[in-house]
């Protein structure tokens, strides 16, 4: 490693002599590269921002949540991309390099950010699973949570090779439940449903050793139970409307109406989404021929299709699981649920004396995933209460409640996992615009360094943009071969290879 | 000129429209709201359609240019004779003219003179970062929206009884001079906010 003195002196030769503010992003998803473009467009001083990825590729949930069938979601990538490429020169005001590869907290302290940068933003999403706590959740073949199967299907490192799946077998798997009903929850139906349907995924980039798995089971019904009524609906109108459209391949949804009658609802005092989610689902319950309106008719339902090929899905709602009851292998047979109550002020209240029983093959959690405290937190005096780090509009508060200088926090881990991108992309640029207020009003630190990309130096491999680039190209080119907008490569050391290899395309 | 209280009563008539209709969110509360929220309610702003008026917007906005040389993105510069006009109110109430060509989309317009706008998705209709608010007077000579405009306008912030979304709306002879608003979707937080003034 360069010896410090050496190092300032190089810094102060190069980057023409501009001292810029320093930055470092903790997370490369939706928020921590909006908060980058943000700054990067609008800062008047000048600033260096290094943007710190865990894993060898760059774009959080983008990559690796959003379903593969909804590519256009991912056209903020290029976004994201051309502000990499336009900033990394080093030849304007500002500057911006991406290092990824590295856990911030893990192979690099935070205290080392902290001591040696300007302004440090924590943007590093939501690593870990809501649970529901009850018996068989952790240890019963068949019980995934969302963001596990999520992960592998979308060809995650950390997932895509797991045994977990692939030892499972899926030739059994006929009824699934899925606990709650946000739209993570309808993507995993939507998976679930369609996945002998080659001409939905064939072009997509979801994982190839995902989809042989899926293939093997003769899905028949999907039911999606979520603990309040049809008005507290999570999901969107535009994912709703997806699964009902699948009736064009003999998949069809229901929903009982002990939950949802049309006359049973006050119209009035529903939100705009509620009223059109309440339209949708009154007019796709009826036949065809019935609907009033063309968007309803958009596909002719295929009706006669054989009762091995006809699919379900249900939404079910009023439901508290209890426990999750397995057959002497281990496999998930059914899971227990008391029927609730709701309150006028939107409580549930579990009926004990209301136990109902689910016979299912697979049962995936979907509540939504955790955002997790670094371990350097209590060291550090950071707060991190109600799943999310404590802040005020993203300024970052000690166990005291007092604003840690220089320390901000964006996007899922700043207020949980709620939030389309567009929601993401909102708070990263207020949290931009403030750290933009501070920076141009606080004096540098004496401790800050201009290049910190030093920090990285001192394990396997960091990753470069051009390095993600050229993977970038392959991963593009392998799929131009497979007839798919994508193949990606699936583990971190296939990753990392590539890096040394690096084709000539 | 058209004052603010004959735009709400123009349109409160055309409030409230039945479940089916697609036009759901409506009462003169939340519209009364919504112009409030967005930058229309300026008095000194006419709302004109007619070429006088554009003249009229063209003397009044401060950085309207008539030159063509800024066009970047996927525009295409109008033939001449066929130019149509519209006017942005920007999140700090400043106002831009642009001559553009029919079929030109409101977020291709604004992309290619650099203004406020996202664009997330790359105008395919999945984000809902290019809402505008359209001038009440011009809302129904557009075309409705499609379900699945309404579907990311259920998720767009600050949504008013005219937004549309900026990548699904389309310059046409019909709207000619159209005026849209961009929504204050972040809140500019700046120096003077911590200072005493
Ligand atoms: C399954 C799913 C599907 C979705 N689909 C859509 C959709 O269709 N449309 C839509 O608008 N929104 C969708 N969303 C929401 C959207 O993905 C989020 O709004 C957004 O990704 C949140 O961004 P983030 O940057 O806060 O978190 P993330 O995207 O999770 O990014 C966090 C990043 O930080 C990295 N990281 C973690 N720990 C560290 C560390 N210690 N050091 C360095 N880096 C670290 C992670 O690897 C990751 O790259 C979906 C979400 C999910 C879960
Ligand atoms: N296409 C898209 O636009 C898209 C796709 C995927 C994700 N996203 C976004 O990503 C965000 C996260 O989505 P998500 O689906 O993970 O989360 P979500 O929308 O918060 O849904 C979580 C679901 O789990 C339920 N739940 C939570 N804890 C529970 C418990 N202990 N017991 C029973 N049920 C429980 C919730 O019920 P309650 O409502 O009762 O709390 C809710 O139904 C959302 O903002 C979503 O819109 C968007
Ligand atoms: S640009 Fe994404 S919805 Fe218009």
């Amino acid at each position: 490693m360069m010896p410090n003195f050496l190092r300032s002196l190089s810094t102060t030769c190069n980057n023409r002599d501009i001292q810029r503010k320093t930055i470092s992003i903790v997370g490369s998803g939706p928020s921590g590269f909006y908060t980058a473009y943000r700054l990067l467009s609008k800062s008047k001083i000048p600033i260096k921002v290094t943007l710190w990825e865990k894993l060898p590729v760059p774009f959080g949930l983008s990559r690796y949540g959003v379903a593969p069938d909804h590519p256009e979601v991912k056209n903020c990538e290029e976004t994201f991309t051309s502000i990499a490429n336009e900033y990394q020169k080093d030849n304007g005001l500002h500057d911006f390099q991406f290092i990824g590869n590295r856990t911030i907290g893990k192979d690099i302290p935070l205290k080392d950010l902290i001591e040696k940068q300007d302004a440090v933003i924590l943007s590093y999403g939501c690593m870990g699973d809501k649970k529901l706590n009850i018996p068989g959740e952790k240890d019963t073949n068949g019980v995934f949570s969302s963001r596990q199967f999520v992960n592998w299907y979308n060809g995650h490192p950390e997932y895509s090779t797991s045994k977990v799946f692939s030892n499972f077998d899926w030739s059994r798997i006929k009824n699934v439940g899925i606990i709650g009903n946000g739209n993570v929850a309808l993507d995993i139906a939507r998976v679930l449903l369609s996945n002998n349907i080659g001409e939905l995924w064939d072009k997509t980039d979801i994982s190839p050793l995902a989809m042989k798995c899926l293939n093997q089971a003769p899905i028949k019904n999907v039911k999606i139970i979520a603990r309040r009524d049809f008005v507290h609906s999570k999901f969107t109108n535009k994912e709703l409307r997806e699964l009902w459209e699948l009736e064009r391949y003999g998949i069809f949804g229901s929903i009982s109406k002990k939950y949802f009658q049309l006359g049973n609802l006050n119209i009035s005092n529903l939100s705009r989404p509620m009223k059109r989610t309440a339209e949708m689902c009154y007019e796709y319950l009826k036949p065809f021929n019935e609907r009033t309106k063309k968007s309803y008719k958009k596909y002719q339902p295929l009706v006669n299709v054989g009762e091995t090929q006809r699919k379900t899905w249900e939404l079910d709602y009023l439901k508290t699981p209890t426990s999750i009851k397995r057959d002497s292998n281990g496999n998930i047979t059914a899971l227990e649920l008391f029927e609730n109550n709701i309150t006028e002020d939107n409580r549930v209240i579990p009926m004990k004396d209301h136990v109902i029983n689910y016979d299912m093959d697979l049962l995936i959690t979907s509540l939504g995933y955790e955002a997790k405290p670094m371990d350097e937190f209590k060291e550090l005096g950071i707060q991190f209460e109600h799943g999310h780090i404590a802040n005020v509009e993203g300024r970052v508060q000690n166990q005291e409640g007092i604003i840690v200088p220089g320390l901000y926090t964006a996007g899922w881990v700043k207020h949980g996992s709620k939030g389309v991108i567009a929601a993401t992309m909102m708070d990263a640029f207020n949290v931009a615009d403030g750290i933009l207020a501070d920076l141009e009003t606080f004096p540098s630190k004496p401790s800050v360094e201009q290049d910190i990309s030093f920090l990285a130096d001192n394990k396997v491999e960091k990753v470069s943009w051009s390095d993600w680039e050229s993977l970038n190209n392959y991963e593009l080119l392998q799929g131009t071969n497979q007839g798919k907008v994508r193949a990606k490569v699936l583990t971190v050391p296939e990753m990392l290879a590539h890096k040394h290899q690096k084709p000539s395309y | 000129m058209l004052s603010l209280t004959n735009c709400i009563s123009k349109k409160s008539s055309l409030l409230w429209k039945p479940l089916t209709s697609g036009r759901l969110f409506s009462s003169l509360a939340s519209y009364k709201y919504a112009l409030r929220h967005s930058t229309f309610n300026d008095p000194t702003i006419s709302l004109r359609r007619h070429p006088k008026a554009i003249n009229f917007y063209k003397s009044q906005v401060r950085s309207f240019s008539s030159t063509l040389t800024t066009f970047h993105g996927h525009l295409n510069p109008p033939k001449p004779g066929e130019e149509l006009h519209i006017t942005f109110v920007l999140k700090d109430g400043e106002q831009k003219t642009f001559e553009v060509s029919e079929g030109d989309s409101l977020l291709d317009i604004a992309q290619a003179h650099n203004l406020d706008m996202e664009g997330a998705c790359g105008g395919s209709c999945a984000c809902s970062t290019c809402h505008v608010i359209v001038d009440p007077d011009y809302i129904d000579a557009l075309p409705e929206p499609e379900d699945d405009e309404n579907d990311m306008l259920d998720l767009a912030y600050g949504l008013t009884e005219t937004s549309r979304l900026g990548c699904q709306v389309k310059m046409s002879k019909e709207v000619e001079g159209l005026r849209v608003a961009l929504p204050a979707m972040t809140r500019n937080v700046s120096n003077n906010d911590f200072s005493n003034n």
